[in-house]
């Protein structure tokens, strides 16, 4: 069953030359218990994204969309209450910035109770502040936090950042989630636990069916860990697909060019080659180019790219480019 | 840690304790006039006591060992007489401080009670006519001239209405026995048949008084609470504990709240030495006996000990006021013990 489906998400952010156009009109769906990846390089609008799903975004982004449907309902067509109510109960996130996610008066245990949802509870009330204390520390013993009476008392700002990171995955779990969106979940974790918490995140989605949502600008770390993946540039979607293929054979300049940009994927290359890399680098917010937005750097553009592609399909695989490579076909 | 803190607060405290007493023993000097009189606050001295008074005010040694007596007398009640009335400076003060901190305190109270209810609303529902209605009418009583508004107060209530009294604490028909100095406070510790009557009138006296000196501070608490809970309420926490499905309500109950009002309790601090200032000219508008009155009218008397005591007292309570607020603060913000 199809979970998320997005069609024509478009992000818009208030300037004072007026609005800007951050993620231009994007796909997006999540089957249940899939895991797909979403990377693009940073900047690239994969947190807005992510944002505009959970609705976190403040009043300054206009958020339109064609279709944004949850479990085959419509949830454009409810109210921004009813909205809220679907997504705060099935859908969770784990946020890039884990410290300025947190309220920074609370102490640890009553913004990770705050996140156990009263269904999740079997005592009757006045059992209730001894199973959630429970159920909290085991949250945090699952990733990975063994002095759970310390951090417990402690504030936001007197824990590392790879601690915050962590209690931000127990609170995202806490609820079990439909989806989860993970936004570069370990990037403040050291390689083991890195290792460790993609392992939970497998587990919960085999055992409980949970869909992740992962996103990264590593392209290996998300071609380990994803079935599929979409590739964002710059706003645009530029390629969306099963991972396996679109590793095996890109259709879009762009992704080809993130594929060879990793030695790992290259193992043909002698040692100390340089990799190969587009020129230029991702246009700012303030300089998008009209048409295809890798035009300037694109080595197969041609005048028809100031034009916007359309998204084509090859099967089940997408992608975005009026002239796409087929060289390994 | 929080002892490191106190200690560092409690070192502080201590040394501006110095400079003001400092300052206030330097008036002394500085004032017009022979230092014995200042020092002591005797009009005429005779020629056969003054080498007695130059040993007892130890005038005849360093400098510094006058500072230390003059200190030593501060500490033992000994403040010198009041040129005018030839009476003890403190005894003095003592009578009529109270009446000040009773009119602040009151005003401090509907300052708060009225100013962060509204300051919350007028964040909450920004966009409602409500919310934009207080902030309109904040901007305008902010702007408000105290005199003039006390004077347009005193015209429609007193003269015009003629509800309200214009001068005084209390009708002179009434005859209160001092035990705190607070009226209402004292009113009900007394055993006189006609409390109720006293409370009435004494609570008639402070209203006016009470609403033009609460009107600067409750204005300051609306701005004040209603830009800090915007602030908060952009804040990412906020959003993502909204995300996290609680509710509006919620959010703004266990995260909201405390993030915005926690910055308010340093704003007492803040505010208090422009609430005694206000304190103060009120006291003149409405014939407040209090020690603004009672200071001013030192100043023109030329009476050098009662204003070296009356500043003496009055910047010691600006001080231990913000002092105490501070280290409230720290108490109960845990970002404020961060550094
Ligand atoms: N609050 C903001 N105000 C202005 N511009 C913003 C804001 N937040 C994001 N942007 C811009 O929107 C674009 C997309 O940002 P986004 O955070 O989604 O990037 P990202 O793909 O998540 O990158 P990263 O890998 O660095 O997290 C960027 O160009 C960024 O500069
Ligand atoms: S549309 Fe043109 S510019 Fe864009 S990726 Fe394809 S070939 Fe390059
Ligand atoms: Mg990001």
């Amino acid at each position: 069953m199809i979970l998320l489906d997005i069609k024509n998400l478009t992000i818009e952010l208030e300037t004072a030359e007026g609005l800007i156009r951050a993620v231009d009109r994007v796909n997006l769906t999540i089957r249940e218990g899939e895991i797909r990846g979403l990377v693009g390089e940073s900047g690239s609008g994969k947190s807005l994204i992510a944002k505009a799903i959970v609705g976190v975004l403040n009043k300054r982004w206009h958020i339109t969309a064609d279709r944004f449907s949850w479990a085959g309902q419509d949830l454009l067509r409810l109210s921004y209450e009813e909205q809220r109510k679907i997504i705060g109960r099935d859908i969770a996130m784990i946020y890039q910035e884990p410290s300025r996610s947190m309220d920074p008066t609370a102490p640890i245990l009553e913004q990770l109770i705050e996140s156990i949802p009263d269904s999740e509870l079997e005592s009757s009330w006045w059992g209730r502040p001894f199973e959630r204390r429970k159920k909290a520390i085991a949250l945090l013993h699952k990733v990975g936090i063994r002095d759970h009476q310390a951090i417990f008392n402690s504030y936001p700002y007197q824990l590392p950042e790879g601690v915050c990171q962590k209690i931000m995955i127990a609170m995202a779990i806490a609820k079990k989630p439909k989806l989860l969106i993970a936004d570069e979940p370990t990037t403040a974790l050291e390689s083991t636990t890195q290792a460790q918490l993609f392992r939970l995140l497998a587990s919960f989605n085999q055992l409980k069916g949970m869909s992740i949502l992962l996103i990264s600008h590593e392209l290996e770390t998300v071609a380990r860990n994803t079935q599929t993946l979409s590739v964002l540039y710059c706003g645009q979607l530029v390629e969306a697909g099963e991972t396996a293929t679109i590793l095996k054979q890109p259709l879009h300049p762009y992704t080809d060019a993130l594929i060879k940009s990793v030695p790992e994927f290259q193992p043909d290359l002698a040692s100390k080659q340089p990799l190969y890399a587009l020129p230029g680098s991702i246009p700012t917010l303030q300089h998008l180019p009209i048409g295809c937005r890798l035009g300037p750097r694109c080595p197969n553009a041609r005048k028809e790219c100031v034009k916007t592609p359309v998204l084509d399909r090859l099967q089940n695989h997408y992608f975005s480019c009026h002239f796409p490579l087929q060289g390994k076909k | 840690m929080m002892l490191h803190y106190f200690l560092r607060r409690a070192f502080l405290i201590g040394f501006v304790f110095v400079a003001l007493t400092v300052l206030a023993f330097s008036l002394s000097y500085l004032f017009p006039g022979e230092v014995l009189n200042n020092i002591s606050g005797l009009t005429d001295i005779q020629p056969e006591q003054r080498q007695q008074l130059i040993q007892y005010y130890a005038l005849d040694q360093s400098l510094l060992q006058q500072y230390i007596a003059y200190v030593n007398r501060i500490l033992d009640g000994e403040w010198g007489l009041s040129f005018s009335s030839q009476q003890p400076v403190l005894s003095e003060i003592i009578a009529v401080f109270p009446a000040t901190l009773e009119l602040a305190s009151y005003a401090l109270i509907l300052s708060f009670v009225l100013g962060i209810p509204l300051g919350l609303f007028a964040a909450v529902k920004a966009d409602s006519v409500f919310g934009k209605l207080i902030s309109a009418v904040t901007l305008v009583a902010y702007s408000i001239p105290i005199f003039w508004w006390a004077l347009l107060l005193i015209m429609l209530f007193s003269l015009t209405l003629g509800v309200l009294p214009t001068a005084g604490r209390i009708s002179v028909l009434f005859d209160i026995p001092t035990t705190t100095g607070f009226m209402l406070p004292d009113i009900w510790l007394s055993d006189i048949d006609y409390k109720s009557e006293a409370s009435q009138d004494a609570f008639r006296h402070l209203l006016l008084p009470a609403i033009v000196l609460a009107t600067y501070p409750t204005t300051v608490m609306i701005r004040f609470t209603r830009d800090s809970m915007l602030a908060v309420l952009e804040q990412s926490y906020i959003k993502t504990a909204r995300a996290k499905g609680l509710s509006r309500f919620e959010v703004l109950y266990h995260h909201g709240l405390r993030n915005a009002l926690l910055p308010v309790i340093r704003q007492i601090g803040l505010q208090f030495s422009t609430l005694i200032t206000l304190a103060m000219i009120t006291e003149v508008i409405f014939s407040w006996p209090g020690i603004g009155q009672w200071l001013l009218d030192s100043i023109y008397q030329r009476n050098y000990p009662a204003i070296q005591g009356g500043l003496l007292v009055v910047s010691c309570l600006v001080i231990v006021v913000n002092m105490l607020t501070e280290i409230l603060h720290t108490l109960f913000n845990p970002l404020a013990r961060k550094a």
